[in-house]
């Protein structure tokens, strides 16, 4: 028995050194430093395997394309430490020559961040997650904008959607967010001022599929089996969630006859808009949040505009979500599924809603 | 000091009561439900009941000969997530022209029983311990899939594949019949093959089944793969029920397949248990979820109680007093 453990041991112990030797020499073989007198541009976001990111560095990508800039995408796997030493091997590399637009992993990690490019002289926007004391005019003129969207809003807009879809009336369930965070809570809290404005649509239940689909799809089985018939409607509070739920609307023959409403624009709620199997969803649109977050620091850094003179409302504020519904979804469809969407990259501060609620 | 489940089940009969635990907890559950909510014994629920279970009971099976072992296969949502995809991939989907219809979920499965094998080969060769090969093997499936995916969702557009999910064969999903056969097959191989004998006998103690001359190398890369074959199935079926694919399809299936295994009275130590109890686990697990909607548990709470039946279930079916250690 002994001589085994020891055998694994070692054999471990050696491929554990073969591992981190390879993975130093990868970390020194690319990108040689040049000295280059144009900004490089910066992408900072949680991860590659969810849609939403994925559409966000094609956003940053194209910006950088039009800009002629060279672009960079740091993903830190849900690992705050990550997010944050990445960024600063950058800062490093680029002795601050560089614009960065954060989704921070975390609303702690912003802090650091912002300490870090302000410090190096770099310029930073950051969107959807920081701590509410930190204000970009604290860091003028480094920390240029913070953006986030309205949760209450988008939460409260495809619920009444919903209402009017089933004619003003019967009973509806509806599916959180995983419960801890900002955007569940937010989007609930929509939903119950609509339910508020709307006393004869009654909420048969409110269950959490934290976010997923998988879970989704089980809990409205189980919702089906409870309140059966008396679903007149599905809300939920990402698409994701809502197109688990429409496959067990499917499994049941039910598809296409409980509308659902859900929050994201990805691609499948799209399509399900268009077949009339979701009666509507709204985007942040992560296209012109990777395009855009780099713009605006970028129109920073190279003096286009100064930070320490733009209103309060172009430095923490709400950007518009779009809306897809039955109405508009033929030409979202063909401006931004088919065809790469076109923004106007000069247009910095169209997309304002107002100064973030403190 | 004997701890109090033992007490109980010291005076209803020891050992064979302990073994009927998890069942009993399943028919009490049931009943329980079943008072508080009639609606819960309707047909239509039953058949949903089953549906939910079809890609738990699945997965669950082939980790259950792993658990058996005394090794734990961490890969079950990095192997779910690349079977997932090549099944989408291959079959119509809304990203590339592939059409290979059924080929699809063949090499789906294929894969799958690959990702096992390779599970167990790193595990035997480079003898490096289950838990961290199985560890390196689940990220890099899910790597595999992001990569493949390249981070989005994809529709499968096959009727026939769908159809896993939305046919229905006497009254069930066809997904149903797929994790029944799967059962069946996982219980012949348990119970009637010599390979489920040795299974268990090097769970139970290894050295023993060595001694006695059990090829305990190409036993644990078999069962590795077997346990890959079944978790290449589940894919499929839970690409078919979401009728798509993306790389975190997997998401949460491990612990739900690990509680599931445990709470059916397979030891984690290995050497006890079988495939019977994993069914036995998976409806506790699965209806304890449908009754906790259907009871209209408060989300807030529902995984405290989920974690209170976990305990109570491991309490009742665990002889606790027969473990010299506790770690």
């Amino acid at each position: 028995m002994k001589d085994r453990t020891d055998l694994t041991l070692s054999v471990s112990r050696r491929t554990l050194m073969m591992g981190a030797t390879a993975g130093v020499a990868a970390l020194a073989m690319p990108r040689v430093l040049r000295a280059q007198e144009k900004p490089t541009l910066v992408t900072s976001i949680r991860s590659l395997s969810n849609p939403y990111h994925a559409v966000w560095k094609t956003g940053a990508e194209a910006y950088a394309k039009w800009a002629g800039l060279e672009h960079v995408t740091l993903v830190s796997e849900g690992n705050s430490e990550k997010g944050i030493a990445d960024i600063k091997a950058m800062l490093a590399k680029t002795g601050g020559n560089m614009v960065l637009n954060s989704d921070p992993n975390d609303t702690p990690d912003a802090r650091p961040i912002v300490e870090a490019c302000a410090k190096a002289g770099a310029y930073v926007v950051t969107q959807w997650n920081k701590p509410a004391d930190l204000h970009p005019k604290d860091f003028n003129p480094n920390y240029v904008s913070h953006i986030e969207f309205d949760g209450i809003a988008s939460g409260k807009t495809i619920a009444e959607i919903l209402f009017k879809t089933i004619g003003g009336k019967g009973g509806i369930v509806a599916l959180g967010g995983l419960i801890s965070t900002t955007a569940a809570i937010e989007r609930k809290k929509g939903l119950d001022a609509a339910l508020a404005a709307n006393p004869d649509i009654k909420l048969l239940d409110f269950q959490v599929a934290n976010w997923k689909s998988t879970e989704a799809f089980d809990l409205m089985g189980n919702l089906l089996t409870r309140f059966g018939d008396d679903i007149k409607g599905i809300w939920a509070a990402n698409d994701d969630m809502g197109s688990g739920a429409l496959e067990a609307l499917r499994a049941e023959n039910l598809a296409g006859k409980v509308p659902i409403v859900g929050v994201d624009g990805i691609k499948t709620a799209v399509d399900a808009v268009r077949t009339g199997e979701f009666a509507c969803t709204v985007t942040s649109d992560p296209f012109w949040q990777g395009g855009m977050g780099l713009a605006i620091g970028y129109n920073a850094k190279i003096g286009k505009f100064d930070p320490t003179k733009e209103p309060p409302e172009h430095r923490e504020f709400y950007g518009k979500a779009v809306l897809i519904s039955h109405d508009n979804v033929e030409e979202y469809y063909k401006t931004n599924v088919d065809a790469k969407p076109e923004i106007d990259w000069n247009d910095l501060w169209g997309r304002v809603t107002g100064a973030i609620r403190t | 000091m004997t701890l109090i489940p033992g007490r109980i089940a010291a005076v209803f009969g020891g050992r064979r009561w302990r073994s009927l635990a998890p069942l009993a907890v399943l028919i009490v559950l049931c009943v329980l439900i079943a008072i508080a909510n009639p609606n819960f014994i309707e047909l239509r629920n039953l058949v949903r009941l089953a549906n939910s279970a079809a890609v738990p009971l699945t997965l669950a099976m082939g980790l259950t000969f792993i658990i058996l072992m005394g090794s734990i296969d961490l890969s079950v949502e990095g192997t779910l997530s690349v079977s997932a995809m090549v099944v989408v991939l291959l079959a119509a989907n809304d990203a590339n022209g592939n059409d290979y219809g059924w080929w699809a979920v063949v090499a789906a499965v294929v894969a799958g029983t690959a990702m096992g094998f390779v599970s167990g080969l790193i595990q035997t060769m480079l003898r490096i311990p289950s838990f961290m090969a199985t560890l390196g093997m689940w990220f890099i499936g899910l790597g595999l899939s992001v990569y493949m995916l390249s981070g989005s969702a994809i529709r499968l557009n096959d009727a026939s594949i769908r159809d896993l999910a939305l046919h229905r064969f006497l009254g069930l999903p066809v997904a149903v019949w797929v994790a029944f056969g799967a059962f069946l097959l996982a219980a012949i191989i348990q119970y009637h093959t010599k390979l489920g004998r040795h299974i268990l006998a090097i769970g139970g103690d290894e050295d023993v089944a060595k001694l006695s001359g059990v090829n305990v190398t190409r036993v644990r890369i078999t069962a590795f793969a077997l346990a890959g074959f079944f978790f290449g199935v589940s894919g499929v079926l839970a690409a078919a029920q979401l009728g798509q694919s993306h790389a975190v399809i997997g998401d949460g299936r491990l612990f739900a397949a690990v509680t599931a295994v445990v709470v059916g009275g397979t030891a984690l130590t290995g050497g006890e248990g079988g495939v019977v109890n994993t069914l036995i686990g998976v409806l506790i697990v699965t209806v304890l979820a449908n009754g906790m909607i259907l009871l209209g548990i408060s989300p807030y709470i529902q995984q405290t109680v989920q974690g209170l039946m976990i305990i109570a279930a491991v309490a009742l079916s665990l002889d606790r007093v027969r473990l010299r250690i506790v770690k």
